[in-house]
């Protein structure tokens, strides 16, 4: 065991120095912004795994988390100054505004079944896309605005080191809490709600925490991602971004917090590959239509997602048939019966 | 008085599309139990495959029969390739509904193309009739009268026929009616196709009335459909109609008085419900049963 | 007397829990089958297990002589099993009349006749005939399902604890129309209430932890104190 844990550090150091130099030996822009774009939508895809993978919650209104962060940086950096102090500082206001929200939200919501809280979300986010799209003399509708970066993001690799360090930070601290006995609470949700609640534990109260965690950590993806982009339209609280949260998640596989990391890569690979064939084949103008068939077969036949079926097929390996906690299916709601 | 008329016309007509997509929802969820995400795509389906037929043959008719075949029959594979294998387990089914519609929309960009298609109202639905100074849209009094026939058919086949009466029965227990000797599974797949095919019926009739179908209005007109669903009390037929008419009205008043929050409305109604009254404004005793 | 229900050596598992760890039992034609037990023992999973509701993953079920462990709960129900579920599974917003109606698979002749039938044998249900089923009181949603689950021409009818929640007189009268229907069908009985249940059953099998621990005449579990005692907490 002892063996093992310090087998995975070594693999996340190794890989960790292999981002570190790759800027150094490859200094191609395309990849920088790609991997820039990999690291932030990793972000989003663990905080949006605490909800699915951990808690076992649809919701499909994480884009509001994540578009709170992205205005809340563009709107400060755009009217006020665009220091590096003003940069943390939305960050942490965004942070606070997308925490007390989700707690609100959560709140409200979190008691009703998993279809209504579903719906819900997507109805708030829909109200969130709405304010974003007539509170004009603030967000500019849905042309947007630009706004300039902190000086010290000016260089690309500068916002790569910043980018790549924020997401190690957020993994370990996510990895953390997972692990810590709330961490397991929300686990034991997950697998019967029910039965977590008849064991003396307030689920609502243990689901509105993750629903908080997971708002939080979006919506600081959302400030990097406005930074990274030097601009900011209703498109960050579109559905598409919690779908892309969503396909990361279950492709990557549910519950791992790496799943989600290796789904952002693979999804934002493929988007920027297949956006480049497009050029040539109109077909692929429709990627999305690969990634939908692709999300579909995977909740069917793959519903552990990449890292799951590995850690499966390794713990079959090793004649451990018994998966590991962490390594949970989807979600699945048990049948009740007498 | 003119504008009174015009609005309640205007407020029942989107009200009779909103309750033809949502009874179909209505029907699928308490029958199966499924949520079904995908239901916006059906509609859209319908719009593009009425339309593109009634291009065709020149013949409306013939375009509304298009659309309700279409409905059916992606009704059916949705049935049978997407529900039936995560059936019983909702974090699948809302996550498996939700690519589908994803997969729907997008489909409609490669098969008809990825712009907006403007529709014409038949010559003989077009125009206008004036009673006083009240000037009432005909195709909007189709809308409506169709609205109104489609739920007295379903109506009357709900109390009065034996499939109504399997169908119901269904909604409030699964296990009993297969003990009864009833192939529930059966009844599930036709309710899904006939829930389809209203949802296709939805758009297509939507189609002249906004003037332009596009592949995004599917999700658009969903959640307007999930927000009848909900003010309804999922399950309950009826109350979808008149949530439905609620919905239609509440759209069509705030966006003459207040248009600023005509788009916040029925989220704003739907959020009340679900928080203060989650089984609905006008659900059935299905839950006191036991 | 010919045999028309063989359990043999059932398992149900629901979930991760292994309810029936073999049950065996035999209901013959014309006979009124008890099954007694604890509470948990696993009767009412063996009913749902014959259903087809909590399938058998061991053993086999046969209905006369045909397997029925495989096949799905309609296609037991049409083979003639009729079911009366402990909650009575009365479809709360349908009438009494729909209530039946539902339940019919045909509307022949033959089967109108069992409705008159039953109708004269639960004279509440014809007083009630257009009531919602959820207005029912408990003993009239009890002769309800009896009536639903005997409309059809059922060889064999499962009941799940009639007597559970019912007021003395009301279970006196339940337990008359048993014995009624039981000139008509056969029955497969589960029954906590063992004075009742020794009055009307003529066989019984012994339920604990989900196995069969005892099959039997009634009478020679009457008469056996030790057995009473050790599986059903009586005498």
């Amino acid at each position: 065991m002892n063996n093992k844990i310090s087998l995975r550090a070594f693999a996340f150091f190794l890989l960790l120095v292999i981002f570190i130099i790759l800027p150094f030996v490859n200094d191609s822009r395309t990849l920088l912004i790609l991997l820039t774009q990999i690291f932030i939508f990793g972000i989003l895809a663990m905080s949006y795994d605490i909800l699915l993978g951990y808690t076992g919650i649809v919701s499909f209104g994480h884009a509001m988390f994540f578009g709170i962060g992205a205005y809340t940086t563009a709107v400060m950096l755009k009217q006020m100054d665009h220091t590096l102090l003003i940069f943390v500082l939305s960050i942490v206001i965004g942070m606070i505004l997308a925490g007390f929200i989700s707690f609100l939200v959560g709140l409200l919501t979190l008691r009703l079944k998993s279809h209504f809280f579903a719906m819900l979300t997507l109805a708030f986010s829909g109200l969130f896309l709405v304010l974003a799209e007539k509170w004009r003399s603030v967000t500019y509708g849905n042309d947007g605005f630009t706004f300039r970066a902190p000086d010290l993001f000016r260089d690309r690799m500068t916002f790569y080191f910043f980018v790549l360090a924020s997401l190690v930070v957020i993994f370990l601290a996510l990895y953390r809490f997972v692990n810590s006995p709330t961490g397991r609470i929300l686990i034991a949700v997950r697998e019967n709600e029910q039965r977590t609640k008849s064991l003396g534990f307030n689920t609502l109260h243990y689901k509105v925490i993750a629903s908080v965690v997971a708002g939080i950590v979006a919506s600081f993806a959302g400030s990097l991602y406005a930074v990274s982009l030097r601009f900011v339209n209703t498109s960050v609280m579109a559905m598409d971004i919690t779908l892309d949260a969503l396909l990361m998640t279950i492709i990557g596989g549910v519950g791992t917090l790496v799943g989600p990391l290796l789904g952002s890569a693979v999804i934002e690979y493929a988007q920027h590959a297949l956006s480049g064939l497009a050029r040539d084949y109109p077909i692929f103008e429709r990627w999305i239509i690969f990634f939908g068939i692709l999300y579909i077969l995977a909740v069917i036949f793959f519903p552990k997602g990449i890292i799951g079926s590995l850690r499966l097929l390794f713990g079959k390996w090793r004649g451990r048939l018994k998966q590991r906690k962490t390594t949970g299916p989807l979600p699945q709601e048990k049948e009740r019966f007498e | 008085m003119e504008l009174l008329v015009n609005l309640i016309i205007n407020g029942l007509a989107t009200g009779m599309l909103i309750f033809l997509l949502a009874a179909g929802l209505t029907l699928i969820f308490g029958l199966m139990d499924v949520l079904n995400f995908a239901h916006g795509g059906l509609f859209v389906w319908g719009a593009y495959a009425g339309i593109f037929t009634y291009m065709l043959t020149e013949s409306f008719i013939v375009g509304i029969i298009g659309a309700i075949v279409t409905g059916a029959l992606l009704g059916l594979l949705t049935e049978k390739f997407i529900i039936t294998p995560v059936y019983g387990n909702h974090i699948q089914q809302i996550l498996i509904t939700l690519g589908l519609m994803l997969v729907l929309q997008e489909l409609i960009k490669v098969v008809f193309g990825p712009n907006g298609v403007a529709v014409k109202t038949p010559s003989y639905l077009a125009g206008s009739w004036e009673i006083g100074d009240v000037i009432i849209i005909k195709y909007r009094l189709f809308i409506i009268v169709i609205g109104f026939v489609i739920f007295g058919i379903f109506q009357y086949m709900l109390k009065r026929t034996k499939i109504g009466l399997i169908v119901r029965a269904g909604v409030q227990d699964k296990e009993m009616a297969q003990a009864l000797g009833i192939h529930i599974k059966r009844v599930f797949l036709y309710v899904f196709m006939v829930g389809a095919a209203l949802a296709a019926l939805s758009g297509m009739l939507m189609a002249p009335y906004s003037g332009v179908i596009y592949a995004e209005m599917g999700m658009e007109y969903a959640i307007l459909g999930f927000i009848v669903v909900v003010i309804g009390g999922m399950g309950s037929f009826s109350g979808s109609l008149l949530a439905a008419i609620l919905v239609g009205l509440a759209g069509s008043f705030m966006a003459y008085y207040v248009p600023v929050l005509s788009l916040a409305v029925n989220m704003i109604l739907m959020a009340i419900v679900l928080i203060f009254r989650p089984q609905g404004l006008f659900a059935m005793r299905k839950e006191r049963t036991s | 007397m010919t045999t028309l229900l063989t359990l043999n050596e059932v398992h149900t598992h629901i979930g991760q829990y292994h309810i029936l760890q073999g049950v065996n039992f035999e209901a013959k034609e014309g006979q009124v089958t008890v099954l007694l037990g604890r509470n948990g023992a696993g009767k009412t999973t063996t009913l749902k297990t014959i259903m087809g509701l909590t399938p058998a993953t061991k053993g086999d079920i046969a209905f006369r002589s045909q397997s029925i462990k495989k096949s799905p709960t309609y296609k037991v129900a049409k083979l003639g099993i009729g079911y009366v579920p402990e909650n009575q599974g009365i479809f709360a917003d349908l009438t009494v009349e729909e209530n039946m109606k539902v339940a019919m698979r045909k509307e022949d002749t033959a089967t109108l006749e069992r409705q008159q039938y039953v109708l004269e044998l639960f004279p509440d249900l014809k007083k009630f005939w257009k009531k919602a089923g959820g207005h029912l009181s408990g003993g009239q949603k009890q002769m309800l399902s009896m009536a639903r689950a005997f409309i059809n021409d059922s060889q064999l009818i499962l009941i799940d604890e009639p007597s559970k929640g019912l007021a003395p007189i009301v279970v006196e009268k339940v337990m008359e129309a048993i014995v009624e229907m039981k000139k008509k069908t056969s029955i497969v009985l589960v029954e906590q209430n063992f004075i009742m249940a020794s009055r009307i059953g003529d066989t019984y099998t012994l339920i604990d932890d989900g196995r069969t621990v005892n099959s039997g005449n009634m009478q020679d579990l009457i008469d056996d104190e030790e057995l009473k005692r050790k599986y059903l907490g009586i005498g």
